[in-house]
């Protein structure tokens, strides 16, 4: 068991989402249950103003999380220097056997949590309030889902062996590597890179051709296709190391911390592509197309700039 | 036009008790009618304004204005809704007592964030019809109490709500004062502006401008 400020600071903020967050789950039933907008009855105006209540709690414990989540990223690469074995972020993640899982889940909760966030905002601009329903059954699933984040989370802290060793993100991105990792490197980094780019163009023409379902479709194999791209290839241009594939070392200073940029771009990107197949808004599909690209110039520049530097490819 | 359909208005006076300080209510207030509620302290005419003016909502029952239901707006459109529609005249004027009479006037627009050119058309035209274009750049504190309520009633005026609300109006007020706010409110009234006040002022009860006098005791209305 490892305990450090930062680990301390995860565990009282998680006990606060969860006394919080209980509150709210017992309300969102209640409201999920019994609300009907159209109805003038005593229950119907306690409810409401429950409503404010559940909603103001869920609304910032969400908005914390999002930004939880890159602390938990840093807390993982500050874990690295004292755990036996661990170079960044991914010996943290692989040195118990909760960490693989438990990273899968934050993010699909970051999305989740982001879509909530955003139905709120949509909600609350409307004098009927149309997706408070939906806006509480949401929640009632991404609760269950933050109880499982929150049991998880406190497991992997609390089972870190800081006297065992544990693999390096170099032999667990690698070939050699015995998990699901390295049946990606049997697939050749042009069809790879044939895939991204194809992907790219075709979210350009849906853009413009404003298909919002098939956009948001393509937004969500965008994300699949950019995180094996970044592992396979142009991770190893952030690195100028052809060996290295970690997806988490360029969140290191030695990188200018550029790996955060590189998530950031893309879950904004992403998460407002999927939004619009829900939300007919053009805003989010610009604010989503605007960030891709963003994404792909950074992760372009990598390799051009070494090729232009070196005339060769890695 | 105002409804007010089937209102119970209850407050918690501790986890036990409640009090009804509304019990059955339905009330319909025309478009540039003057309507009188009176009734004694506690009677329940203060509630009925605030839920008018969006302040509160009914236990059960709801408020619609214009067709609009304002029991059900949530708080961002109420305010929105109190901004454009309802000019409130309180019985103590709550006015910045530190502030200039025009600063004070001024203040309703402060979330419009209007132009400057804007703001001074429509302070003259309210300090002008009210009067007080003397006492523009005069500290509130430093006024007479007719002339603060005047101040009060162009702060009210400011941004040409179609209801205008006042809370016991007259009750500060002598009354030579009282029969000068009375001519402000038929003048009002000739504007086609709705007016509610609260009072048991008997000044306002013989006034052959006043289309509803409304009696309510204890949550009640009496017919």
């Amino acid at each position: 068991m490892i305990l450090n400020p930062y680990i301390l600071t995860i565990f009282i903020l998680n006990g606060i989402f969860l006394f919080l967050g209980t509150i709210s789950f017992i309300l969102s039933i209640k409201i999920y249950l019994g609300w009907d907008i159209d109805s003038t009855t005593q229950k119907q105006y306690k409810l409401e103003k429950q409503s404010y209540l559940a909603s103001v709690i869920i609304k910032y414990i969400f908005i914390i999380k999002l930004f939880l989540f890159l602390f938990f990223i840093f807390i993982l690469d500050k874990l690295s220097i004292v755990i036996p074995g661990a170079m960044c972020a991914a010996g943290v993640v692989n040195a118990t056997d909760y960490g693989n899982s438990l990273f899968i889940l934050k993010l699909l909760n970051i999305y989740i949590f982001g879509f909530w966030l955003m139905l709120y905002n949509i909600n609350i601009k409307d004098e009927t309030l149309p997706y408070t329903k939906m806006k509480y059954g949401l929640f009632i699933i991404a609760f269950i889902l933050l109880l499982i984040e929150i049991g998880l989370e406190t497991t992997m802290f609390l089972s870190i062996d800081p006297t065992k060793l544990v693999d390096c993100c170099g032999v667990l991105y690698s070939s050699s590597a015995i998990s699901y990792v390295s049946n990606l490197f049997t697939i050749s980094p042009t069809i790879l890179l044939s895939l991204f780019y194809i992907n790219l163009a075709s979210l350009l023409i849906v853009y413009f051709y404003k298909q919002k379902e098939l956009y948001a479709i393509l937004s969500v194999t965008f994300l699949i296709i950019s995180i094996i791209t970044l592992i396979i290839f142009f991770g190893t241009y952030i690195y100028q190391l052809p060996t290295h594939h970690c997806p988490f070392c360029f969140l290191q200073k030695d990188y200018n911390y550029i790996g955060y940029l590189i998530y950031i771009t893309l879950y904004i990107g992403t998460f407002y592509g999927v939004s619009v197949a829900f939300f007919n808004k053009q805003k989010y599909l610009n604010i989503s197309f605007f960030f891709i690209l963003i994404y792909t110039l950074i992760v372009s520049y990598y390799p051009l700039s070494y090729y232009f530097i070196n005339r060769v490819w890695l | 036009m105002i409804n007010l359909k089937s209102i119970i208005k209850e407050y918690k006076v501790n986890k036990n008790d409640t009090i009804t300080a509304l019990n059955d209510i339905n009330l319909t207030f025309k478009e540039g009618s003057v309507n009188i509620l009176k009734g004694a302290s506690g009677s329940g005419k203060s509630t009925i304004l605030s839920l008018i003016a969006g302040f509160s909502k009914p236990t059960t029952g709801e408020v619609i204005v214009d067709n609009k239901r304002i029991s059900k707006l949530p708080d961002d459109f109420l305010a929105l809704y109190r901004r454009e529609n309802i000019g409130f005249i309180f019985q103590k004027y709550n006015l910045i007592p530190n502030i200039t009479a025009k600063d004070n006037i001024l203040l309703p627009l402060i979330p419009n964030n209007p132009d400057e050119k804007y703001i001074n058309k429509k302070l003259d035209k309210v300090m002008k019809e009210f009067n007080i274009m003397d006492k523009k750049n005069i500290i509130v504190k430093n006024l007479s109490g007719g002339e603060q309520q005047r101040v009060a009633i162009a702060r009210a005026m400011i941004n040409e709500p179609k209801i205008i609300i006042a809370d016991e109006p007259t009750a500060n007020l002598d009354e030579k004062l009282s029969i000068e706010f009375c001519n402000i409110i038929k003048d009002l009234k000739d504007s086609n502006k709705t007016i509610l006040i609260a009072t048991h002022d008997p000044i306002f009860f013989s006034l052959d401008f006043v289309d509803n006098i409304i009696d309510i005791k204890k949550g009640v209305i009496q017919i």
